[in-house]
């Protein structure tokens, strides 16, 4: 399985987010840590609902948290 | 280890056990002469209720040791278990029940292929639950092998 296409920047939003802690997120959008460690090591792409709640949890807008990368495709 | 993954891991742990009973009871029915129709079914009986009970068994038993060592980790007498299947859970349970259908349909097609070249029903049929078994326990496996890469 290659890199996801989509980034994210929510390492970073955790620590700006009084160091929020993995399953502190994970208990706020309803899903398990793994699936959290997942994502931040761009490793699974989340559903359009599970980054929406995400983005909701921090209160940012989507484009805050998730980033497309075109270049990966171009690559391919 | 997610809860989701020790499940995995339990129901691996199960089949390969399974397997491991299956194999040596049929080599010991077609080493006595004794694979006959009365006497594989009964094995067949005992795969099926080890698959269920073992299986249920299995996963509130993960439950219950979960539950233990949490208590012991965090000296919290009322721990909060992540027992929840999120998205990626389903995900990956998708592509592992996948994987056991396409190694499941080849399998099928070698027990037909075998009755097609004259051997008896019998052959087919204990063929067929073998490669159910082996079937699961790839698709235990390849789930496993995506909760350890992340997805």
């Amino acid at each position: 399985m290659g890199k996801s296409q989509i980034n994210n920047n929510i390492r970073t939003l955790r620590f700006f987010n009084d160091e929020m802690t993995q399953k502190e997120l994970a208990e706020k959008v309803g899903v398990t840590r793994q699936t959290i460690i997942a994502l931040e090591q761009q490793k699974y792409s989340p559903s359009l609902e599970l980054a929406f709640r995400i983005a909701h949890a921090f209160g940012v807008p989507l484009e805050e948290v998730f980033t497309y990368d075109a270049k990966i495709e171009e690559n391919k | 280890m997610s809860f989701q993954q020790k499940n995995v891991t339990v129901s691996l742990v199960n089949f390969s056990l399974i397997l491991g009973f299956y194999l040596l009871r049929v080599t010991y029915l077609v080493r006595t002469e004794n694979f006959t129709l009365d006497k594989i079914i009964w094995v067949w009986i005992i795969i099926a209720i080890m698959a269920v009970v073992v299986t249920i068994v299995g996963t509130i038993l993960t439950h219950i040791i979960s539950t233990i060592i949490e208590v012991i980790k965090t000296g919290n007498e009322d721990p909060q278990i992540e027992d929840i299947q999120d998205e990626r859970d389903e995900l990956i349970d998708l592509k592992g029940t996948r994987v056991t259908n396409t190694v499941y349909s080849f399998s099928v097609l070698l027990a037909m292929l075998t009755f097609a070249l004259g051997q008896p029903a019998l052959v087919m049929f204990t063929l067929l639950i073998l490669c159910g078994i082996i079937a699961q326990i790839a698709g235990d496996i390849f789930r496993l092998r995506l909760y350890r890469k992340g997805f």
